[in-house]
């Protein structure tokens, strides 16, 4: 039967290869807080197989399960067989779209960055009090999150950059749009071309962006090839923090999460730490870390389409927090500090933060005591 | 009163952000009107500071999200926060099913309950808030 859809097309071995193993469901977040075996990848690889079959059609009954993934990529990392399940489903998202079935909070995000220059469709972005747009060696890019939802975190990001004496400019920046190829649409090329003419009017050679989610896109994204190819490199802040030694300690016991978009996704895991671990000596890991980590539940645009399954699996999360008594859970991701600070119970008394905003708190106090 | 689809009842007071607030002994009880938790959509976080942050009237001091919009929640009157509803931290949709009763936000010590006079009330004071309110985001 000749493959009617462009997952198919491309992945037709791999979700043949699923041999229901069902290592996938151990790890998966969403199945994590559901329970729901159609949400878990291997449910989702039999719904397909399904589809490829012409069982079942890939429309709006599939919607629930299809674009219920937060692509934390738990799943991939666990398959003993091979199967690229977020990859899978991107493009079966992609699928959907194209043949008019989708969540509406996705249809409803494409047609916000249509009109606006950010996920929320605000118009005024925090206002960090410095200049934009400025000749500086360095652009910091703060990400949708960082500006709208978490400016606390990016205050803290921009003062430390301010006392390590950095050469960096903000920029009228605009959503880098790369959630859209993740929930079924491409990049916004416009948008993407502001970002690129931007950064490149301020003749800065590097790029440090407060959101692993951006710094993936600019350096993944043949829509922002423009910046690779004329010389500008593109870093998260973890990356360009993991140099200093800020000459501060806490006794306090201190723990971190890894963001999918850092660890999973790009390999960033020992970086934030050699950070941490400067001036936290009584750090402790997760049970779960590193490419094993849980998801805090905020990726794949399931915070703002499947909210409450969201903050359920964010509270997953907390519970290990609470299971290694760390009074400071450290995070490189706004995203993640978003979902997981929301999530947070009263009861529950340990600190959520970026390693930033906790660096800053620390460098605070030491100037307070003199 | 019931104006357009949207229920504020006369009786009380509210903060034109769209908080109610009425008196409940020696506190204040505030919450989230119908006008708002209709704009907003369902409610997916509500920010519970702990007791005995200290309020300043106008001042910004909590947060509250749906799944597309964060609002800001402003103090109606100068004073203390004094509780909490702890049932919006697992479920806050009550503020959707039940904004005037299961879904009340906020107790308040004020520092003077007169400053509550300054707040709109009275139905014809409501009455053209919200018909004004209606306007503007209907052109938003």
């Amino acid at each position: 039967m000749e493959a009617k859809y462009d997952f198919e097309k491309k992945f037709r071995e791999q979700v043949l290869q699923c041999s229901r193993c069902g290592f996938c469901q151990a790890v998966c977040p969403v199945y994590g807080a559901t329970l729901r075996p159609a949400y878990n990848a291997r449910g989702k690889m039999l719904l397909l197989k399904e589809v490829m079959d012409g069982k079942i059609e890939l429309d709006d009954q599939l919607i629930e399960t299809i674009f219920q993934c937060t692509t934390c990529a738990s799943c991939a990392e666990n398959c003993p067989s091979g199967v690229n399940v977020p990859e899978i489903i991107k493009l079966a998202r992609k699928d959907m779209v194209r043949i008019g079935s989708c969540h509406p909070a996705f249809k409803g995000m494409r047609e916000v960055l249509q009109n606006h220059t950010n996920i929320y469709a605000e118009d005024e972005p925090e206002d960090f009090g410095r200049e934009k747009n400025r000749k500086a060696s360095v652009v910091f890019f703060v990400g949708c999150v960082g500006l709208y939802r978490e400016d606390e975190s990016t205050e803290a990001t921009l003062n430390l950059l301010d006392r390590l004496e950095v050469d960096y400019t903000l920029i009228d920046e605009v959503c880098c749009t790369g959630v859209l190829e993740d929930v079924g649409y491409q990049i916004n090329e416009e948008l993407a071309r502001k970002n690129i003419d931007f950064i490149r009017a301020t003749g800065a050679k590097t790029v440090i962006t407060g959101c692993p989610y951006c710094s993936r896109t600019f350096n993944s994204k043949p829509q922002y090839a423009a910046l690779k190819d004329t010389g500008i490199r593109v870093i998260h802040i973890s990356q360009f923090l993991k140099d200093f030694d800020f000459a501060v300690k806490t006794l306090r016991k201190v723990t971190y999460h890894d963001p999918c978009d850092l660890g999973r996704h790009c390999g960033i895991y020992e970086e934030p730490r050699m950070t941490i671990r400067k001036f936290a000596p009584n750090f402790v890991e997760l049970p779960h870390h590193h490419a094993d980590a849980l998801c805090c539940g905020a990726g794949g645009g399931v915070r703002g389409a499947y909210a409450k399954n969201s903050i359920a699996m964010a509270r997953r999360r907390l519970q290990e927090v609470e299971e290694v008594g760390a009074d400071v859970l450290l995070t490189e991701c706004n995203s993640c500090v978003h979902n997981l600070a929301n999530a947070k119970l009263r009861k529950q008394k340990f600190k959520v933060c970026t390693t930033t905003q906790f660096i800053i708190e620390l460098l605070e106090e030491a100037d307070s005591s003199g | 009163m019931e104006l357009q689809g949207y229920n504020l009842p006369d009786h009380l007071y509210y903060e034109e952000n769209h908080f109610w607030v009425k008196e409940e002994g020696d506190e204040l009880v505030m919450g989230m009107d119908d006008f708002a938790q209709k704009m907003a959509g369902e409610i997916v976080y509500v920010q519970l500071p702990e007791e005995g942050k200290k309020l300043k009237v106008g001042k910004k001091f909590a947060k509250i999200e749906s799944g597309k919009w964060l609002g800001k929640v402003f103090a109606p009157v100068n004073g203390e926060l004094v509780g909490v509803n702890e049932e919006l931290e697992t479920n806050p949709a009550l503020i959707n099913e039940d904004c005037y009763g299961k879904g009340w936000m906020y107790k308040i010590k004020p520092e003077d309950k007169a400053e509550m006079n300054l707040l709109i009330h009275g139905v014809e004071a409501v009455e053209k808030w919200l018909l004004a309110e209606i306007e503007k985001y209907a052109k938003e």
